[in-house]
């Protein structure tokens, strides 16, 4: 059973969301999703392309308001 | 009124001799009484462990008795937390004591663990504890030359020392007449040079000035030691010949083990501090899940808010403030120059050119530490 | 440099305050070169250190309440003559000879009217500092 974790990191810029999905896709488990909420505009393209990168895999974005929501799966 | 404060670093030495000073009236008149539970005798200036892995420092001059920075009414015992229980309000200690609290501040930090990267331990060198610093240092004094590669786990405490450790080495390779002979390559986890926008565009011309070669996008995965190569997540290799590495980091085993937050760190609500679900619980310093930098100026912020609010709880009723996110950051950046970053939750920081006042005002900060974890500055 | 611009004028510095801000901005530079990073340490400890000092001092209610007294006329004076008082005594020791010990010798001292003064001064001092012990004690500061 796959489960989503929230993580609030508007308003930040130090460390910044990527900076905080890395350390949090460590601690949870393979197939769960986590849910990044964002209001750095750059973060639309750092993440997607990281999470490429890695070979996570990306399973939403979408902007409501000014925040992002980005969901990650974690695919290893 | 019981305030126990578990954790005798940066931020829980600030909030007990805060809490003190504000308190005088309430602790004479036996209203009010602060514990502190600490792992640690000794108190140490962390951020001189970077001076110490360049020779700067000798790690005797890191160190203060815990005593003798707390306010006399402040009961101070070496007995670390074994288990909490918050429900009953009450935390057991390895010594087998139990102690109630009203209101509880967990300020237990964050520590390095670089044993969870394959290799790590054997083939790279760090300074976030004494030992390990003064090792990096006879490592560096060994080195005649070759390729210097720096990489950075995540999380980590002190998010500007990636940066300062390049500067650092330039100057000490210089110094030392090598310079020529050594390659220096920084390896950052993600897509620019740091995190903060305006230190990785300031960062990119003075890498190129005193030439340090760069990789994005670089999470270290493992290091094999034998043969000195070590690999990201993203897939690729580089050689070295010396590696120096800031470790990702992790909260206190404790907070893990009882199930207040994973990776030990405890679930904190950014503006009021306290624990989620748990109106009595502070949260300060580097144990918050918060994303806020892990250093020691946002636990002095924290603890000043926390306290001012604990006091005026006490005595009014209401809390009066929300931590803003305030962090400040000396960047030291070579050749005897400094500069600084400060932010918070609203404003990202904007870099001022480093200079030789601001060094000082660095340097000078190694000693006024200790004011300030006094609760005086 | 005779004349000035009209540009010049009506700029809020005259060449005066620019060469004062030249030559202070000369001795800027010359600290600064002058200065070593050890020289700031040390300072800074110093500074440090002293204030860490001051803050006890300062909030010591025992030191804050002795400089209240200290600040009253007969209590200066009490220090005047107790300083004088050192100072003749010692110079009363080094030329006087030794006792002889015993019990005669004690008696020979205590019959002086001199140390009978002394012995009562110091018996209402010890008075007056035990009722305000136990005064402090009963009912704090």
């Amino acid at each position: 059973m796959s489960e989503t974790k929230v993580i609030d990191a508007r308003d930040t810029f130090c460390p910044g969301p990527l900076m905080e999905l890395i350390s949090h896709i460590k601690h949870v488990g393979v197939g769960d999703v986590i849910e990044l909420l964002s209001t750095d505009q750059g973060s639309a393209a750092d993440i997607p392309e990281w999470v490429k990168k890695v070979g996570h895999e990306i399973v939403g974005s979408e902007q409501i308001g000014n925040v992002w929501h980005i969901k990650v799966r974690k695919a290893k | 009124m019981r305030i126990l404060v578990v954790g005798g670093g940066t931020a829980g030495t600030i909030v007990a001799n805060n809490l003190s000073r504000r308190l005088t009236g309430e602790i004479r008149a036996g209203k009010v009484r602060i514990t502190m539970l600490s792992a640690s005798d000794r108190h140490m200036y962390q951020p001189g462990l970077l001076y110490v892995a360049f020779g700067q420092m000798t790690p005797d001059q890191l160190y203060r008795d815990q005593a003798s920075l707390l306010e006399p009414t402040i009961e101070f015992h070496v007995d670390p937390v074994k288990q909490f229980l918050l429900d009953k309000k009450q935390v057991k200690t390895e010594s087998g004591k139990t102690h109630e609290y009203d209101i509880l501040v967990i300020a237990t930090g964050s520590r390095m663990v670089p044993e969870e990267t394959p290799g790590m331990t054997e083939g790279a060198e760090f300074f976030y504890t004494e030992a390990s610093a003064v090792k990096m240092y006879k490592k560096l004094r060994e080195f005649k030359g070759g390729r210097v590669m720096v990489a950075v786990g995540v999380p980590h405490k002190c998010p500007i020392a990636p940066v300062e450790v390049m500067f650092s080495l330039d100057d000490f390779f210089k110094a030392r007449g090598i310079r020529d002979k050594v390659q220096l390559k920084y390896h950052y986890p993600i897509g620019r040079l740091h995190t903060i926008e305006n230190v990785a565009k300031w960062a990119k011309p003075e890498f190129e000035r005193i030439g340090v070669d760069t990789e994005t996008l670089f999470n270290i995965k493992e290091i094999d030691a034998k043969n000195k190569i070590m690999k990201s997540e993203e897939g690729t290799e580089v050689e070295y010949d010396l590696l120096i590495v800031i470790p990702a980091h992790r909260g206190m085993e404790v907070i893990e083990r009882d199930n207040l937050g994973s990776g030990g760190w405890i679930p904190t609500d950014r503006y009021s501090l306290k624990m989620n679900g748990h109106d009595d619980v502070y949260v300060v310093g580097d144990t918050t899940n918060l994303p806020v930098s892990k250093t020691g100026s946002a636990a002095h912020f924290q603890a000043e808010a926390i306290c001012e609010n604990i006091a005026s709880i006490i005595k009014i009723g209401e809390p009066v403030r929300d931590y803003d996110g305030k962090v400040y950051c000396f960047i030291e950046a070579g050749h005897e120059k400094a500069t600084y970053a400060m932010f918070n939750y609203l404003n990202p920081p904007d870099l001022k050119p480093p200079s030789k006042p601001m060094h000082w005002f660095k340097i000078s900060y190694n000693h006024m530490y200790w004011t300030s974890v006094r609760g005086l500055l | 440099m005779t004349t000035q611009t009209p540009t010049a004028s009506a700029s809020p510095f005259n060449d005066n305050d620019l060469q004062r801000l030249v030559e202070f901005a000369q001795l800027v530079t010359s600290v600064q070169d002058a200065m070593s990073d050890d020289m700031v340490n040390r300072l800074a400890s110093t500074m440090s250190e002293g204030i860490s000092l001051l803050d006890r001092l300062t909030r010591n209610d025992g030191l804050t309440h002795l400089l209240r007294e200290i600040d009253r006329p007969e209590n200066q004076r009490f220090i005047i003559c107790m300083s004088n008082a050192f100072t003749q005594a010692s110079r009363e020791l080094a030329t006087a000879p030794p006792l002889g010990g015993g019990l005669g010798g004690l008696l020979k001292l205590i019959s002086d009217p001199g140390v009978q003064e002394g012995l009562r001064l110091l018996a209402f001092v010890g008075a007056r500092m035990s009722n305000s012990l136990r005064e402090v004690h009963r009912h704090g500061l």
